[in-house]
Parts: C-alpha cells; structure tokens; sequence
C-alpha cells in the first residue's frame, strides 16, 4: 500500500507536468488548426533560456521565468507573423512541414550555441526530500507542481475571462465571422501561438530545474505531448489535464508493478486503446473547446 | 548518350581530383554521434581526437604527410553510421576508420569495414562480443564491462562491505552488459541481488523505479549510465533519501558528471578506464594540453578519443605506408603508451594492458582508490 502510494503520488508529479507540456500543443491545434512539430523544441528552449537566465547569468528563478515567458512569447508572436502566417488557409500539410523545418531549425542552432552539454536550471527551492507519511517528494518538485496547476489556471483564465480570450474563441468557432466583428485575426492567431509557445517553454524550464536540459530532449517530448492531446482530444483543454495525469499515472504503474524498461510503451498502448474505442479522445465530445 | 559521356568524363575528372588531393595527406576518418541522446559523449571522443591529430601535424605528420580527420555523424544510429562509413570510403578514400561509439553501431560497421578491407578502431565499443566475431580489420582500444567487473568485484565487495547490491542498467547492450557482468562477478562473492531494473535513454524521472529500490532495502547500488541518466539518476537516489553506497560504469569520473550531479555526487565509486586524476608523468602532461585546449579536464571519452587516434597515427607510421593490410599488420604490433598505461592487441584486436582505475568522488574530484592493469583473456 504504501509503494502503491508513492507510486501515485510520483505519477500525478509527472502527469501534472505532461498536462502543462501538452497544453500548448492543443491551444495552437484547436485554435489554430496547426499540428505543431516544433512543441518539444519550444520545450527544449525554455530550457535553455531558463539555464541561460538562471545558472549563467545568475538571476533568481522567478525573475528568469518571467524573462523566458517574455522571450518565448516574443519568439512565438514572430514565428507566427512572419512564418505560419504564410501557409495558413493552405490545408494542414504546409503547416506540418514548415513546424517540422522550424523543429530541425531550432534543435541544431541550439546544438551550434550551447553545444549538446546536458544544462541545469538553478530551481527555486532545497532538493532535500520531504517525508509524508510513507511517500516521498522533493520541495522543488511539490513547488513545480503548484506552479504548473498556477499556470493551468492562468491559461485558463486568460481564456475564459479576458478580451483576448473571448476573441480566442469567436475566432475559432468561425474566423470569417470573427474578422467580419471587428476581430483582428492575425493578432489572435499570433497570440494564440505565443501563448501555446509560452506553456511549452514555462513547463520546459520547471523540468529543466528538477532534471536537465539539452538540445536533443524535442522529440521525447513531442512524442509524450502527442500522446497527451490523443488521449484528451485534439484542442480540448480539459482533455489535455486529464491526458496528462492519465498517461504519468499510467506509466508509474507501469513502471512500479511490471517494468521500468519499456515504460514509453505505455502511452502508445493508450493511445491505440483509445483510437480503437474513442477515437475522438476522452473529453473531444462534451468538453468546451480553448 | 553524349550527355552520359559527358558525365563519365566529369566523375573520372573529380575522381582524379580527389586521390590527388588524397596523395597529399592521410586522410581518417571518425564516426561518432555528434547530434542524438549521447551527442555529448561523442563530441568528447572528436575532442580528444583532434586533440592527438594536431600533436602529430605539429611535428610534420606521419610519413612527410599532413593528416585529415574527417568526422562524420553516426547518431549512434547503425543505419547511419554505415552511410557514414559508405561516405567516408567512397567519397573521402581514409586509409583508417575509427568509431561509431554504440555498440550496435559499431557491430553494424563492423562489415563494411571488412567489405572494404579496411582497418576499424574503436575507443568506446564495450559490448564482449564485438572482437569475438572474428573480423580482421577490427580493433578494440578500450575496456569490456568483463574486463571491469573482473578486475573490481573483489575490491568493491570488500571495500564497501556490500551483502546485497541492486542493480540499474540503461536499456541497451551496453548497458545490460554492465549490469549482467557484474551481477555474476559480484555474486560469485556471495553478494546478493536485491533487484535489477533497466531504463530507456533519456528517461528524466527514477522516482518509481527507486521506490521499489527503497522498498528492496539493499546495501549497495550498481548503476551502468551515462553523464546525463547517471547524473539525474543519482540526484534523485539522494532525493529519496535514500544513503546507499552507490557505484557504476559510465562516464563518471568526469568535471560535467561532477558539475549535473552536484553534492550527490559526493561519495559515489565509479570504475573507469581513465580519470583526469591518474598520477602519471604522461597523464599529466595529457590533461595540461586538453585543459588548454579546451577549458575542462579530459573524462573517459576524451582520452578514448586522443588514445585511439595515437594508436591508428602510430600504426600508420609503422607501416610506412597508407595500404590498409600494411596497416592491419602494424596495428598487431602496437605497444602504445597512454596517458593511462601501455596498450597492446591480442589476436582478436582486444586492447589490453592500460590501467583501469576505482574513484571515489570526493570535493568534486574523481580521487583514485585503486588501479589495476586490464589483463588479457
């Protein structure tokens, strides 16, 4: 009882944080219709910023997460306006290929800057271990986690309260009608993707403070974030939490009771479960839509 | 048709052009993994190689020759550490190979090598059965995970008191190589296995796997990673509190190693074919010129690197010429002093005789506990 305690407890860590890295991508692909290949390396980058911030220059880690959230969200609001804005309208296949091209783009230009050393972001709090009970977990993680759910909230608010979100959602429900009132939808788009972007590199430099970074981890985590959004349902938010802590879950169940050897197998096994018997994804039909 | 003669004349024109060029200079070639989950590593080893490439151009080059490192990128990948071999043959005519890294890729070059009758090095490579495949061109200059678990099994149960050890492998050949060879040695000793658990490249969270760790209370934990799982794998064993003795194979004697790891390094064995502390005239001259070379002390893989290349120039040199067989023959006769003892090849081209070292990581250096020189099998 007490392993299968800890057991949950190391997978609602790991879901928390698959759910923040998951939601960027279901942001940008529900709003946007933009499968984005480059998610792991946004990921990877607000890793590195972070490191860059934070171990090099020093800086203290709030301090270096609100830098990288203005740098990222910069970096994202360009990519859209100068690159996505090209191929969009033009089906899904060129948006594919472009975000695939940005992906190669930006896991090699940080292989050329930083080299593929593995980087420490300096966390926020002790690594020492806190004992509850039987279980047990780090300050820094139990702070991850409150940060990831702060930052769930406030994509969620951003959403559903604000001028910008309420313009996020006209758009997506029909962007024609959206630009006829008076909606500019270049500036939501960009915004959109800034803002998916923004998640991707937050939750990429929380990890990057508990594990590392380094310029090849894109494509795990891609992978994982794939998954996720699978598993909730394409563009649902909602789905994305659930997608999330379902698949850390899964995995630390996975790994506890039968192997930790082919633990990445697991998310695939869900994945073929779910297209095989739901494949709209577990929230897709009912759930509101970001 | 002309335009196919044409062609024919403009390959033939290029073709000239490049063994030209190639009678100027001695060309090697290098495959290593320089993007990919162990990228890190193989850029030590293209380090410690350019390191020993300049050395020898310094003072005139092999044979009134300038030599040529051509490195190319396998991604420890076999699929494309063969197209790099391919390239490197064809395209570049080198007269050596030296790589791939990854056991899997080195056996899947392995042929290629022969098929062409040319002699491959490796510095890295430690699966057993590689020079057990009978291939003529192929070298081993550097330690099997047999060679390790043999030479400190004895010192690490008596050393460390151990009655119980888990072991934790990385999910590949290397890395279950390690666990299972000293898994054996070890418990020849009498010394039980607790558990053993294997994980997959770039795994970032050990929290479930070291639940089960703690809840099989051993004494003792054997843990075959590189810099990057090894590091985070041994922070999160001190995250949970956990004070077991810990001790492994991989590239962990190194600053990087050190640096990721941070106070949970403190205290840890490794045992490594090189540690920057080795207390030899020759090693110390070695990690002053990688230090100035390159800001850090040399690891495992950057003396792999810088030893494999010695070994391939001094061979070349031997033989007095670039012909491969000449170079096959010298190779067999290498007596190369490294930086960590002397190497020579027995018949299947297993390296043997350089000094393997036990380190205990203590103030943020690797400090040697015990040196024992890899015997022949």
């Amino acid at each position: 009882m007490d392993l299968f305690l800890q057991f949950l407890t190391n997978g609602l860590v790991i879901g928390a944080f698959y759910a923040l890295s998951a939601l960027g991508l279901t942001l940008i692909f529900g709003l946007m219709r933009v499968v984005n290949f480059a998610h792991g390396e946004i990921y990877m980058l607000g890793g590195v910023t972070g490191w860059f911030f934070t171990s090099y220059l020093g800086l203290n880690f709030f301090v270096g997460l609100a830098l990288v959230t203005a740098c990222i969200a910069v970096l994202g609001w360009l990519v859209d306006r100068f690159l996505i804005e090209r191929v969009r309208g033009q089906g899904e296949e060129p948006g594919i290929l472009l975000t695939i091209g940005l992906s190669i783009f930006l896991a090699n230009f940080t292989l050329l800057v930083v080299g593929p050393a593995p980087l420490k972001v300096a966390g926020a709090v002790s690594e020492a271990p806190i004992f509850i009970g039987p279980i047990v977990i780090t300050k820094l993680r139990l702070t991850a986690v409150l940060v990831t759910i702060a930052l769930i909230m406030a994509a969620h608010l951003l959403i559903q309260k604000t001028r910008l979100g309420q313009a996020m959602r006209a758009t997506f429900q029909d962007s024609m009608a959206a630009n006829l009132a008076g909606i500019r939808t270049k500036q939501v788009y960009a915004a959109t993707f800034a803002l998916g972007c923004t998640l991707a590199a937050l939750s990429g430099m929380l990890l990057a403070s508990i594990y590392s970074a380094q310029a090849s981890i894109g494509g795990l985590v891609s992978l994982k974030s794939f998954v996720v959004v699978i598993l909730g349902g394409m563009g649902s938010f909602a789905g994305a939490i659930v997608g999330g802590l379902l698949l850390g879950v899964a995995e630390a169940m996975w790994g506890g009771y039968v192997a930790t050897g082919m633990v990445d197998i697991i998310g695939f096994v869900l994945v073929i479960l779910i297209l095989l018997f739901r494949p709209q994804g577990i929230f897709a039909s009912h759930a509101e839509r970001a | 048709m002309k335009q196919a003669i044409l062609a024919n004349i403009i390959l033939a024109t290029v073709g000239l052009a490049v063994s030209a060029h190639a009678q100027e200079e001695i060309r090697i070639g290098l495959v290593e993994p320089l993007t990919g989950s162990v990228a890190y590593n193989g850029n030590s080893v293209v380090e410690g190689a350019k390191l020993a490439i300049a050395e020898v151009n310094a003072v005139g080059g092999i044979l009134g020759k300038q030599v040529r490192l051509i490195v190319e990128d396998g991604q420890c990948k076999p699929a494309n550490s063969v197209n790099a071999v391919e390239k490197l043959v064809q395209k570049d005519k080198v007269a050596v190979l030296v790589g791939a890294f990854c056991s899997s890729a080195t056996a899947a070059i392995m042929p290629v090598a022969q098929k062409y009758k040319i002699p491959l090095v490796t510095g890295v490579s430690s699966k057993a059965d590689l020079t057990e495949q009978s291939n003529p061109y192929f070298f081993r200059a550097a330690e099997t995970d047999a060679l390790m678990a043999r030479a400190f099994a004895k010192i690490l149960a008596k050393d460390l008191k151990l009655t119980s050890v888990a072991y934790i492998g990385v999910n590949d050949d290397w890395g279950r190589g390690g666990v299972e060879e000293f898994a054996r040695d070890l418990s020849g000793l009498g010394v039980k296995k607790a558990l053993v658990e294997y994980f997959d490249h770039g795994t970032t969270d050990f929290y479930t796997l070291l639940a089960k760790l703690r809840a099989a209370k051993p004494d003792g934990i054997f843990v075959a990673a590189e810099t990057q799982d090894g590091s985070i794998l041994v922070k999160q064993i001190r995250q949970m509190g956990l004070n077991t003795k810990v001790f492994g194979v991989g590239s962990w004697a190194t600053p990087d190693f050190i640096n990721l790891t941070g106070e949970a390094a403190e205290g840890i064995h490794a045992a490594v074919p090189y540690a920057s502390s080795m207390d030899t005239p020759r090693n110390q001259a070695f990690v002053k010129k990688y230090e100035t070379q390159y800001k850090t002390k040399p690891g495992k893989y950057g003396a792999a690197g810088y030893n494999a290349m010695n070994i391939v120039t001094a061979a070349i040199a031997r033989a007095g010429s670039t012909d491969p067989e000449a170079i096959r023959e010298a190779l067999h006769k290498t007596r190369y002093e490294a930086p960590n003892g002397v190497y020579e090849f027995t018949k299947k081209g297993q390296a043997y005789g350089f000094e393997a070292v036990l380190v205990r990581i203590e103030g943020k250096e690797p400090k040697v506990i015990a040196s024992t020189p890899v015997a022949m099998h």
